[in-house]
């Protein structure tokens, strides 16, 4: 079903644990792995960031929005699930998914624009770049993808939330740019886009901004009050499936115990915790997997630790090198 | 011919598809070529059982030696039908990308609306069983409610677009025109140039709105039930041609068709039609006459002119009796629940207009002498011929160019307008 996740094809061929990804990956080296040795790339998380910002500047130029950007990584992160990286020019792929992204999600850009666009900023890797490659690239594209196409994001459940979580302006904008980064990981192909998310907003919320004056270090205590509440929520999930209650009660408890047990010792006053209350009352009182939260929100902390030291130009020359020494460019 | 590097593999060539379609596929027969490509019957030739219709999309130009780019169309098809599982929808077994074409294999259905409706205008001309009509509007209504649910919008309803089994199952077909509409991102006219074959046009499209909603489907759908009934196009228009400006014309004349039945549409019951863009067209419209048109003498005064001739429309058709035959009218058991589900579906005001979810809740389908079945050949004595299946293209790996026309084949001869490139 194109609109219901839990029937869809995404759900139902495109999810994994991370041990099935680790595997995957290791299969395909193994299949050839005299390039692999031979030609060294950076970690995963690195070469997705890598992705995702040249096709961000691919974007800029032809004003592609960010949902088309999604989708695109998306598919870049299916297709190197099946195909090798090392076999392919990661420039054209990056191209053909843009190009496929934005007819998917009814923004087309005529196939010429981006060549043309693509051969100006990538001109280095793609000097021969002509629509005939672009088009023999999205059957490639399409074709490992098993013409699975319908991505969904999580940036949609943002305006769908009931009104005692609704967010404010900034703390929209700030899930928002969760959710683009999260692309940069594996998680969009091992949990739900809701799961996504509601960790999303989670994050926003206690990593918002303070309010003038009160310092910007309060970062690590705001993931770990989101970590406790975390805990805090599943706990109460549980008491409640056991005692079979479904009753307001339950989540009360919670949110009245929640600020006192919290580690970053919030007066209730402050209208960021109050939110943080309320949330952790709609999740005790939800049948959200919490325990995917939990891990969703340690991969988007890892994922910005690793982005420190992330290396843009290592990460290009050594695509080069493999693009160059088996003609991929041509 | 070494423009391909793309991939380090072991084959000469880039691309490679996996499958082959004759490998997998026996053609047996050519059935119709549209817009996009062609259609042809197969059967499995390793073991799959039943029979297939495979939909070949191939690049615009004939010969293209070279990869083009994919139709936003074959791509949303593909998309979605992969997406979709209802009774009522046809099924997409596989998709098949192969030398530069997009083979789209689905189970084949023997029979469409549209050569249903034909066979029976054939003489003599006899209407369709009351019970095959229920069965077929319960079918068809059950599969919009599905995609509607799933946020689906066929946007293309019409008798071509309808399969039926040879088990009696109504499938949805051609998916070509559908879209999300949970993404808000363009309004959902903008990109096609013309959507819905213009007979089955809604009025709030043909007054220029450009919000396309599940009500613009069920508009269709209301326009398919009257055509049973009556085994015409119930407003059977002249589409006006584009302009060189490529601005979408005012479609007077399928206006003035439905207009002439429904009589002109009000703000009291359309409140947001002072908004629509071409509202200003209207006035150019003759209300209809008072019922001169159909023989009958009323002598309506000028504000029954608005009304509308719908319920006249429907009773003459169900009344009909058979030519020669001296049996009551076949269609008057569908009754005045016939009636209000058609009105309810042919209703103006889009907010108004019956949704599949309440069509389907509609009394018509739970009184009356015949009773819902899932086969709508329930109880018929005789068969429908059989899809005409032609000989003279075989071969899928080559055929003619799409939309090389075939005589005598009646989906191509009876449609009116064809869709755009987009
Ligand atoms: N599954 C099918 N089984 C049998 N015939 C089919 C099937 N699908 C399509 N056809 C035939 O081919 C015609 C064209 O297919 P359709 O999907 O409507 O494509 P188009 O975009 O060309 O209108 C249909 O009107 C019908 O006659
Ligand atoms: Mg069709």
């Amino acid at each position: 079903m194109a609109a219901n996740y839990w029937a869809s094809t995404q759900h139902k061929y495109w999810r994994f644990t991370q041990e099935q990804l680790a595997a995957m990956r290791q299969s395909l080296e193994d299949e050839d792995p005299t390039p692999v040795q031979a030609y060294p790339l950076p970690q995963q998380r690195h070469l997705n960031i890598f992705f995702n910002q040249q096709i961000n500047r691919l974007a800029k130029r032809l004003s592609i929005r960010q949902q088309c950007l999604a989708t695109a990584q998306m598919y870049i992160k299916r297709f190197y699930l099946k195909v090798e990286i090392r076999r392919t020019n990661p420039y054209l792929v990056m191209a053909t998914a843009v190009y496929l992204a934005c007819k998917m999600e009814e923004s087309p850009q005529h196939i010429r624009m981006i060549v043309s666009e693509a051969r100006q900023l990538w001109g280095h890797e793609l000097q021969q770049l002509d629509t005939s490659k672009l088009g023999e690239c999205e059957f490639f594209l399409i074709s490992e993808m098993n013409s699975h196409l319908i991505i969904h994001q999580p940036y949609r459940t943002l305006t769908s939330l009931p009104s005692e979580i609704a967010l404010s302006p900034e703390e929209s904008s700030l899930a928002w740019s969760v959710i683009n980064d999260h692309y940069m990981t594996d998680l969009p192909l091992i949990h739900p886009p809701h799961i996504i998310a509601l960790t999303a907003i989670l994050l926003a919320i206690v990593l918002r901004p303070s309010p003038a004056g009160s310092g910007g270090n309060n970062q690590a205590a705001g993931v770990a009050t989101a970590a406790s509440m975390l805990v805090q929520a599943q706990q109460s999930q549980a008491r409640r499936r056991t005692s079979g209650t479904l009753t307001p009660g339950g989540s009360q408890g919670s949110s009245e115990q929640y600020p006192s047990d919290s580690p970053a010792e919030k007066k209730p006053s402050d209208p960021r915790m109050s939110k943080v209350v309320r949330f952790a009352a709609f999740l005790a009182d939800s049948t959200f997997d919490i325990e995917a939260m939990i891990d969703t929100t340690q991969e988007i902390l890892t994922f910005y630790e690793c982005h420190e030291q992330f290396n843009a130009k290592l990460t290009q020359d050594q695509i080069s090198r493999y693009v160059k020494a088996r003609s991929l460019d041509k | 011919m070494n423009h391909n590097n793309f991939i380090c593999g072991p084959g000469p060539m880039g691309y490679q598809s996996k499958v082959r379609v004759v490998d997998k596929y026996k053609v047996i027969g050519f059935i119709s070529s549209g817009t996009y490509g062609r259609v042809y019957k197969a059967v499995g030739r390793q073991g799959q059982p039943g029979e297939f219709a495979i939909k070949k999309f191939k690049p615009d130009k004939e010969g293209e030696q070279s990869y083009v780019g994919i139709s936003q169309s074959a791509i949303r098809e593909m998309a979605l039908c992969s997406e979709l599982s209802h009774p009522n929808v046809i099924r997409l077994v596989e998709t098949i990308l192969e030398d530069k074409c997009i083979f789209m294999v689905f189970e084949y259905a023997e029979h469409d609306l549209l050569q249903i409706i034909h066979h029976h205008t054939q003489q003599p001309r006899h209407p369709i069983p009351p019970s095959t009509i229920k069965s077929i509007m319960f079918q068809l209504l059950n599969g919009c409610q599905y995609l509607h649910t799933n946020w689906v919008l066929h946007r293309d309803l019409k008798p071509a677009n309808i399969m039926v089994t040879s088990a009696g199952e109504i499938k949805i077909g051609d998916l070509g025109l559908a879209r999300l509409f949970w993404k808000p991102l363009h309004a959902l006219f903008s990109g096609d140039k013309v959507v819905v074959t213009i007979w089955y046009r809604a009025p709030e499209l043909l007054l220029g709105s450009k919000h396309y909603t599940p009500a613009t489907d069920m508009w269709a759908v209301g326009c398919i039930f009257a055509e049973l009934l009556s085994l015409r196009p119930i407003f059977k228009g002249e589409e006006a041609k584009m302009d060189n400006k490529k601005t979408v014309p005012f479609q007077r004349n399928q206006m003035q068709k439905i207009v002439d039945i429904m009589g002109l549409p009000t703000k009291d019951r359309w409140p947001l039609l002072p908004s629509m863009p071409d509202y200003t067209q209207l006035v150019t419209l003759q209300p209809p006459l008072g019922g001169q048109h159909h023989g009958h003498h009323y002598n309506h005064h000028r504000q029954a002119l608005n009304t509308g001739h719908l319920e006249k429309w429907y009773y003459n058709t169900i009344n009909q009796v058979s030519a020669g035959s001296g049996a009551a009218p076949p269609l008057a058991s569908l009754g005045k629940e016939g009636y209000e589900l058609l009105a309810g579906l042919l209703v103006y005001n889009p907010e108004k207009r019956l949704t599949a979810e309440q069509a389907l809740q509609h009394p018509f389908f739970s009184t009356g002498p015949d009773k819902v079945s899932a086969n709508c050949f329930e109880g018929l004595k005789t068969e429908y011929p059989h899809r005409r299946v032609s000989q003279d293209d075989n071969d899928i790996r080559t055929g003619s160019l799409p939309g090389t026309k075939r005589s005598g084949l009646p989906d191509d001869s009876l449609r009116p307008g064809k869709r755009l490139k987009e």
